[in-house]
């Protein structure tokens, strides 16, 4: 009514319009000003760009559709941004904010320095006065939760720098001296339309009490040349601080990995890599030193880290932000060629311990989950460059822990990295024979539908022989046609790959992909998530094509085409425990959740990280080989977690997850009682109905 | 300094038990599933080697007798970065379990090969466990021996060598040339090589002798075959048995259970 009213009072709104630059004298000094102001933040941004145009080429412009999509999720719609609530809320009123702003001044500049009388009617009214206005009010909401989380709230992940809380300020003067002067211009002009602005007519109704026309004339010229120099002085300063995200977040989420997770390691050329691994900046790829400059030091990506979380100095933000000022004072442009691959390879611009993000002990403390990836809103890919760094140190130092020199060396020598086994690859299928099950080798087998790929967890660990067997008889059961490597199966080169030792794992990969063609292996079936993933991800580069599919998802498959029948449902209460390299690694989450609901009688218990954002166990990148230090134990820490839930049995769906939670559940479930099960053990006892196997 | 280290390619030992296999026939293991490595105490003396070198001048060789397979200890010990490696291919008999014919080759070999300050072998070697090899070498070279050390020291155009004994460390001041087994300490875990240089040691030259090529006398080598004879080899079987002592009250118990194992261990002989 009240608008109407104004309408009627002011005339046709078609007409609706208000001059620009109104009070503004010498006008030209702006656009003086701007000269500057861009070539400083063109000089920022060309900077930065040269610096990444030093990286190594890697092809990241392909399926452009993927990648639009990708934009529109995340940039657009702030997808991962918003994950964290209150965080991910004020962004998207900033960015909405911002853009809204943005926009209404490209408005101004179509209208009036070009001439084209855009800023008028009911675009002026609906678009230009109401929803501009809003959106800058929303802008300045975000503003104060933003103060409020930085300076009230703390939370331990962010780091309080002067630079953020003057960019916090600046933000806050150039929303709020924009309102003063749409306010004391609407009120000084008396604006006909100024209703149209609810924040600019209440700010001119609050003015006009205190002060008159004349005095708010004068403030308004003093402030529009405030506001204007800060502007602009932000414009200038942007790419020199963390607002260059603004640019780099939106590029670097279009350059996105889009493989599956577990399949974003680089490849090495070993015959013309000057180094193997990398440990200079220079040797990373355009994308890598663009990811550095994307950070927004949001602190993700530690605070889901499971070895920060146990105390250990592994910190993917510190490491990210540690090389992006390592970038910032090293001049890439001046490298000269690839050295002689014969020399002795010398770091230009070294980064292994330059600092103690990026310390070689912290290397060491990865499980190389991607907790971090999967968590950065900007698509950081903080794990291939952990690697690329252990690589080096691999490869080239030949310095690393003397435990997973151990598990390396029984790669090289044995085929498997568990030095000091008492077990041989067979011996859970000759204790299946002693029973009077025969598990068939793929020699004994005509054209087997599956191979069941052990894998050297599920054979060389007595704990996991037990879940083995169990998946062995259920295929017998559900008369799938399949077979064993038996003695020709050897390491997939998982472990040696999350080691560092690329050269090793693309020896045991080939032996491998030759050992499939010749017995002539189409579908491979394995309960081990790692071996998974490898097949999966990082075989086909290397030429071997085959199925591959979890356990799980094969169990699921013989359920529903009712091959297997469940008997007896499980009694206990079950929590499902995401193995990384299943769920967050190749997003597979659901199929085990399937046949958990469909073998257990009770509706299943989810943990608090669970899916995509589960807490690794801390047994994956060779971690199960380390030894941590008595307080900070990674699988103890998801143990309590599952210890907070009132499950009594814990399944899982890895060889590395169920002896890593055995060990950690038993070491802090005082007297509570949980245990530990693959799945494919619980599905066996449920399709046995507790009849002996035969 | 120029140090010799002799290197022997074994069976893996750390094959799983129920994997392991012998010839009683043939007195020989069976190599079966079963990898060949380095010798872990061979590879604990090229360490030492390296950390000498490291610290004082020198030239490391590394010499092998054993089947063409051994190469691999060579390639291996080359990609270390010693400076010459040598191979004596032989099938030896009874697969390197006669001590006295190794001592007696590798002499002859080292001989060929020039003068060394510094011989260095393994203790023993992880599928016999003779420990003979080192003392033997020592004798047919004429030259002083000293065993089980675990560090060693260039000292005044000599070596201080600290030995392992039953009760602690001994240091020993010694003249060159000498020969010594090594064992492992935390000092002497064996290094691991540079990928770039595995990759290079395949492109190194290696040299490669038959036994013929040592100038030995087939009374030479006969000779030494004559030293040591393996009567048997097999595998100890271990059996178990299980009883339950009877009785009415705890004493009762403990008594019956304290006189049947009397009756064991005197059945044993111990």
């Amino acid at each position: 009514m009240i608008l109407a009213a104004a309408n009627n009072a002011a005339g046709n709104a078609a007409d609706a319009t208000r001059q620009v630059l109104w009070n503004i004298s010498h006008a030209w000094v702006m656009y003086a000003l701007l000269v500057p102001t861009m070539l400083i933040f063109g000089r920022g941004v060309y900077r930065q760009v040269k610096k990444w145009r030093a990286g190594r080429p890697v092809q990241r412009f392909d399926r452009p559709g993927e990648r639009i999509k990708r934009v529109v999720r995340h940039v657009l719609l702030q997808q991962a941004t918003l994950r964290d609530r209150f965080a991910g809320a004020y962004h998207f009123l900033l960015f909405w904010g911002m853009i809204t702003l943005t926009i209404a001044t490209t408005v101004v500049l179509i209208h009036h320095d070009l001439g084209l009388p855009v800023m008028q009617g009911r675009f002026y009214l609906y678009f230009q006065s109401l929803f501009v206005d809003c959106l800058g009010l929303l802008a300045m909401v975000g503003v104060a939760m933003l103060a409020v989380r930085r300076w009230i709230v703390r939370p331990k992940k962010l780091v309080p720098t002067r630079e953020s809380t003057g960019l916090l300020v600046l933000l806050f003067v150039i929303l709020g001296t924009g309102f003063l002067l749409e306010g004391w211009r609407i009120a000084a002009t008396n604006d006909p339309w100024g209703r149209w602005s609810p924040v600019g007519s209440i700010v001119a109704a609050g003015s006009l009490a205190v002060a008159n026309v004349e005095t708010l004339k004068s403030a308004h010229l003093f402030t529009w040349w405030f506001h204007l120099l800060i502007v602009f002085g932000l414009i200038a300063w942007a790419p020199y601080t963390k607002l260059l995200h603004v640019l780099t977040a939106p590029l670097n989420i279009y350059t996105a990995n889009l493989d599956a997770g577990g399949g974003t390691l680089k490849t090495i050329d070993f015959d013309n890599a000057p180094s193997f691994g990398i440990n200079s900046l220079e040797q990373f790829t355009w994308k890598d030193l663009l990811d550095l400059d994307a950070c927004t030091e949001c602190g993700r990506c530690t605070s889901v880290c499971p070895a920060n979380t146990v105390g250990k100095q592994l910190s993917p933000r510190d490491l990210i932000l540690d090389m992006q000022h390592l970038l910032d004072r090293s001049d890439l442009a001046s490298v000269s060629g690839p050295a002689d691959a014969d020399d002795d390879y010398e770091p230009a611009f070294p980064v292994i311990g330059s600092t103690a993000a990026l310390s070689p002990e912290a290397l060491w403390q990865c499980t190389s989950c991607a907790a971090c990836v999967e968590a950065c809103p900007v698509s950081i890919e903080q794990l291939p460059k952990i690697i690329d760094l252990r690589r080096f140190e691999v490869m080239e130092n030949a310095k690393f822990p003397q435990t997973l020199q151990d598990a390396v060396g029984s790669l090289e020598e044995r085929g498997h990295p568990f030095k000091g086994t008492q077990f041989s690859r067979v011996d859970w299928a000759q204790a299946l024979h002693t029973q009077g099950f025969d598990v068939p080798t793929i020699g004994d087998v005509q054209d087997p539908e599956v191979l069941l790929w052990a894998g050297c967890g599920g054979a060389l660990v007595e704990r996991n022989q037990k879940s083995t067997q169990a998946l062995a008889q259920l295929l017998s059961k559900a008369g799938v046609k399949y077979a064993i490597l038996g003695r020709e199966e050897t390491c997939t080169g998982d472990p040696a790959r999350r080691i560092g030792n690329e050269f090793l794992f693309e020896t045991l990969a080939q032996q491998n992909i030759e050992t499939f063609r010749t017995n002539n292996i189409r579908t491979v079936v394995t309960s081990c998530p790692h071996c998974f993933n490898t097949f999966r991800n990082e075989y086909p580069r290397l030429g071997g094509e085959f199925e591959v599919m979890h356990h799980t998802t094969f169990l699921a498959k013989l359920i529903g085409e009712g091959r297997l029948t469940i008997n007896a449902e499980a009694t206990e209460k079950i929590t499902f425990h995401d193995p990384c390299y299943l769920g967050r690694h190749n997003g597979i989450t659901e199929p085990p959740r399937e046949l958990l609901q469909r073998s257990a009688r009770a509706p299943l218990i989810e943990m608090a990280q669970h899916g995509q954002q589960s807490f690794c166990c801390g047994g994956g990148g060779g971690m199960s080989f380390v030894d941590e230090a008595p307080d900070q134990r990674v699988n103890q820490e998801r143990a309590r977690q599952a210890l907070a839930t009132d499950a009594e049995t814990v399944a899982v769906g890895c060889p590395f997850c169920t002896t890593m939670l055995e060990d950690g559940i038993n070491a802090v479930k005082g007297d509570r009682e949980m245990a530990v099960k693959d799945i494919a053990e619980i599905i066996w006892e449920s399709v046995s109905g507790g009849v002996d196997s035969g | 300094m120029q140090i010799l280290v002799c290197l022997k390619q074994i069976l893996d030992p750390e094959v799983p038990p129920r994997d392991f296999q012998i010839d009683r026939g043939r007195r020989a293991a069976i190599q079966g599933s079963a990898n060949l490595v380095t010798n872990i105490f061979c590879e604990n003396a090229l360490e030492t080697a390296l950390q000498l070198r490291e610290r004082s001048e020198g030239e490391i060789s590394a010499l092998s007798i054993g089947p063409a397979s051994a190469e691999d200890v060579l390639r291996k010990a080359i990609a270390l970065k010693v400076d010459h490696a040598c191979l004596v291919e032989q099938e030896v008999a009874g697969s390197g379990s006669h001590s006295a014919i190794t001592a007696r080759l590798l002499a002859a070999a080292i001989r060929k090969l020039g003068t060394f300050d510094l011989i260095l072998l393994g203790r023993e070697a992880g599928d016999w466990g003779a420990g003979q090899t080192g003392g033997l070498l020592a004798e047919e070279l004429g030259l002083p021996f000293v065993g089980f050390v675990d560090h060693i020291e260039a000292a005044d155009g000599g070596v201080v060598l600290r030995r392992q004994t039953d009760t602690g460390w001994e240091k020993v001041r010694a003249e060159l040339p000498l020969v010594a087994t090594i064992t492992n300490s935390e000092e002497n875990v064996p290094r691991i090589p540079k990928t770039r240089d595995i990759m290079k040691s395949h492109r190194k030259p290696l040299t490669t002798w038959k036994p013929s090529d040592l100038g030995l006398s087939e009374e030479d080598v006969s000779s030494a075959a004559d030293a040591l004879e393996v009567v048997d080899l097999y595998i100890p079987e271990k059996t178990g048995e299980c009883e339950f002592i009877q009785g009415e009250s705890i004493e009762e118990k403990a008594n019956a259970f304290a006189a049947r194992i009397a009756a064991v261990v005197q059945r044993a002989g111990v």
